[in-house]
């Protein structure tokens, strides 16, 4: 499900309040927003306590206006010299190219020549999701923090559009990747729609590496060298600061959250040994909650990083868990309820040094 | 704008049915208006026997006549949804302009004429599948919303754990999913039949997966992928033999045979307007009489109540029962114009040139190298569908789809056909899917095989 939400509702604007450094400037496309909005000092939280309030907040994607009238109207469409220069090149010798079928074989010509993704790199987390051709994307900084792609689809058109992304949008920064709209697939003329379709693999493909940089970007903050993707852990909120009005409606984001992300975990971590919390998280969580399946995870490395947990009171820096529980104890409680449950039987441990859980709640019907 | 009034005896059911060309005048009178259409009639009254059903109908489908990428528009996507003829167009304008009135409710005389058009539909689709009341059509949006209905109304009153429901591995998601979600809530079991060695599945594992804890067949009647049919009179006598009832996805077989639900004997039957000629919005639900009746509601609201309290109320009988709110009067009772289009011409008629065509396309495309359809072989014995799914060795089906469309102007389809299920089973991600209706001809078959080789060839040289 949260596949399907990356591919139908791909502008998903991260909200990630950093305690360091903050390096975001607001960046717009025509009618569409990604907002990262700096902080001000007096904004970041403390850590002693807890915790990262992280939301995925999907925006839902409004085409830029020059999508639904004529394409030869260029004066609403982005200029092409706000394009990075390689992909300015391209659009211009696709633009010098006039017949349609000379267009394709260009296409065709750039795919042949894109260098191929090695397996291990096509993953879930880098597949374009969409359910006609398999299309991946890597990226990763060089070491000027530009960032670099690498593609490969099993479509060959699907590949030629992505060796011109990877072409045009490689070596470049941040936040010039970020400021591209998708209008200069226009002027390729390869009557490339810009509806966004779970068909339409070229906007898709865009809106994967630019959901990349900035991943990296964001990631960069934490940990410059590492090359993987987004491993954030979400982390609950902070019980009082929970609005139990909309509960009901916000639930559902931070449960897909919890088991998207628990997937990446899943691939990541090779079955950390339990250490002292661990066990007691575990014994507490049987004794009282009597699951039918339980799974406590130690996910504390992917947050070694942290300023706040360095030097913290944790023991043996046991301070982030993914939990998977599944127990009639659940019954008829909503998200929230399940969540405050496992918060109320954790207390002690919240209190000497663990910051976050990322949990899973279900019944055994909803298994 | 008046034409000339043609009579041609040996077409009198195609001509009466109030064909119109291109214009939209609205005859209220039996007369009937060939003007523009003159160049086809004069076709017409020459050799009856060389024109083909196709030839003769594409003058009521406005649509197929059109450029696309600078190429004549082939289409061959009627699997996925089929082109209306005029007749089915002017019966809905005509609703909305001149009857559109809420019904079952109002005295007024709108609204009497709108409710007995209504009923009028629900009769003329009864009698299309030879249902033996029109009470036993419930309409709903389509054949996926009334899959629905049959899962969540009669599924969860009568699916106890360990109870197993019987499908295929080859169902379309709409066969599929609703059964999940209904054995998650009531602890059913579903069973899949895999495909034979002929790539059709496999009826006898079929007979013996059935026993006294099957309660449900769920099966399709022609497969949207493979094209083969099921026998689904001997799958009803085997299921009933345990007491299982048997529940028919007839879309890909209503809108391109003779279906007789007595004859077939089935307890539930689901088709889709929009396959079928009909509009989209409008699909509907056989269900034998005693069964519907022993169902409780899917949707809740007005119509499909007898009383409202405000702690209870009582409902309606079926159909009514199953049909909350306001339906979809103007596309039902366009749905009826296009039962007696198709009607008109005969469904016989109809399957006969669809099986002729079918067998054309078939021969042609795999004659060409390195193409691999899905689906049994044809023959004596096993009668395809007129669709063919394929892949070509080496290529995305995308980009043959793509640029068919492209350079070609011919529509085809390409990904998972809602079977993900089956293309996991074939081993493929994806496929390209080329189906005809009887508007088709053996010429778009040629012209699609042209482009094909001239997609293939394109795409090799990059390889």
């Amino acid at each position: 499900m949260a596949a399907a939400m990356s591919s139908s509702c791909c502008a998903s604007s991260l909200r990630l309040i950093p305690f360091k450094r903050t390096l975001f400037s607001s960046i717009h496309y025509p009618s569409k927003t990604l907002t990262l909005r700096p902080l001000k000092p007096s904004e970041i939280p403390s850590f002693r306590r807890t915790i990262i309030t992280f939301q995925k907040i999907s925006t839902g994607i409004v085409p830029p206006p020059s999508a639904s009238s004529s394409p030869s109207s260029s004066g609403d469409l982005q200029p092409i010299e706000e394009l990075p220069p390689k992909l300015q090149e391209i659009v211009k010798l696709f633009q010098s190219v006039q017949e349609p079928k000379a267009k394709y074989e260009q296409l065709l010509f750039y795919g042949k020549n894109l260098k191929p993704l090695d397996s291990q790199f096509k993953t879930r987390e880098n597949k374009v999701e969409g359910c006609v051709s398999q299309v991946w994307v890597r990226a990763f900084f060089d070491e000027q923090r530009n960032v670099v792609y690498e593609a490969d689809s099993d479509s060959l058109l699907t590949k030629g559009l992505a060796a011109l992304l990877v072409q045009g949008l490689s070596g470049r920064p941040v936040p010039e990747i970020l400021r591209i709209s998708p209008d200069f697939a226009l002027l390729l003329g390869l009557q490339q729609s810009l509806t966004p379709s779970r068909s339409n693999g070229f906007l898709n493909m865009l809106k994967l590496m630019q959901k990349k940089a900035l991943h990296l970007e964001v990631k960069g903050v934490e940990d410059s060298t590492s090359e993987s993707s987004f491993v954030s852990t979400p982390e609950i909120k902070d019980e009082a600061s929970v609005p139990e009005v909309d509960s009901e409606s916000k639930p559902g984001l931070v449960e897909d959250l919890g088991t998207e992300k628990i997937d990446d975990s899943d691939s990541g971590s090779n079955g950390v040994a339990l250490g002292s919390r661990g066990m007691r998280i575990r014994e507490r969580l049987e004794k009282e909650l009597n699951p039918v399946e339980l799974e406590v995870e130690d996910v504390s490395y992917q947050h070694a990083g942290h300023a706040a947990v360095r030097g913290s009171a944790g023991d043996d820096g046991e301070t982030h868990f993914n939990l998977r529980i599944v127990s009639d104890a659940f019954q008829g409680k909503s998200l929230v309820k399940r969540h405050r449950l496992i918060y109320d039987l954790l207390q002690e441990e919240l209190k000497s040094g663990l910051h976050a859980l990322s949990i899973v709640a279900k019944t055994p019907a909803e298994v | 704008m008046e034409g000339v009034a043609m009579k041609l005896p040996s077409f009198p059911n195609a001509i009466s049915i109030g064909h119109r060309s291109f214009s939209r005048v609205r005859c209220s009178s039996s007369l009937s208006v060939c003007s523009a259409a003159a160049a086809s009639s004069a076709t017409i009254s020459t050799d009856s026997e060389s024109v083909s059903l196709g030839h003769r109908v594409r003058k009521d489908f406005r649509i197929l006549h059109q450029e696309v990428n600078g190429s004549k528009l082939v289409y061959l996507d009627s699997a996925a949804t089929s082109q209306k003829p005029a007749a089915v167009l002017d019966a809905l304008q005509n609703y909305y302009e001149f009857y559109n009135s809420n019904v079952h409710r109002g005295i007024h005389y709108l609204s009497a004429k709108a409710t007995d058009e209504f009923e009028l539909a629900r009769k003329k689709v009864a009698r299309f599948i030879n249902a033996s009341d029109s009470r036993e059509i419930v309409f709903t949006r389509n054949a996926t919303e009334a899959i629905n209905l049959v899962a969540y109304s009669w599924g969860l009153s009568n699916l106890k754990p360990g109870d197993e429901v019987i499908l295929t591995v080859a169902e379309h998601h709409s066969c599929i999913v609703p059964w999940q979600i209904v054995s998650q809530k009531t602890g059913a079991v579903l069973k899949f039949v895999t495909l034979n060695e002929d790539e059709v599945p496999d009826i006898n594992k079929l007979r013996e997966l059935i026993s006294p804890k099957t309660k449900l067949v769920a099966v399709h009647h022609v497969s949207n992928v493979l094209a083969s049919s099921l026998p689904i009179e001997e799958i009803v006598v085997w299921a009933h033999d345990v007491g299982a009832k048997v529940l028919v996805d007839a879309c890909q077989s209503v809108p391109h045979m003779v279906v007789d639900v007595q004859k077939l004997n089935a307890d539930f039957l689901v088709a889709s307007s929009h396959k079928m000629c009909g509009p989209t919005g409008i699909g509907f639900l056989y269900g034998k009489s005693d069964l519907l009746h022993s169902m409780p509601p899917f949707l809740g609201g007005g119509e499909m109540i007898s009383d409202v309290f405000l702690d209870h109320s009582t409902y309606a009988e079926p159909p009514s029962r199953f049909e909350a709110g306001t339906p979809a009067i103007g596309e039902a009772i366009a749905l009826g114009a296009a039962v007696d289009y198709l009607s008109g011409i005969g469904m016989p008629k109809i399957h006969e040139y669809e099986v002729e065509i079918g067998k054309y396309l078939y021969e042609k495309l795999s004659s060409l190298p390195d193409v691999r359809i899905y689906g049994p072989r044809p023959s004596e014995s096993v009668h395809r569908g007129a669709l063919c799914s394929f892949n070509v060795e080496g290529l995305h089906p995308t980009d043959l789809a793509t640029f068919l469309d492209q350079q070609h102007g011919v529509a085809i389809r390409s990904g998972h056909h809602c079977a993900q299920p089956l293309h996991r089973y074939l081993g493929v991600n994806a496929s390209a899917r080329a189906s005809l209706y009887f508007y088709n001809t053996k010429d778009d078959v040629d012209a699609f095989i042209v482009a094909l080789a001239d997609t293939v060839s394109f795409f090799n040289s990059f390889k």
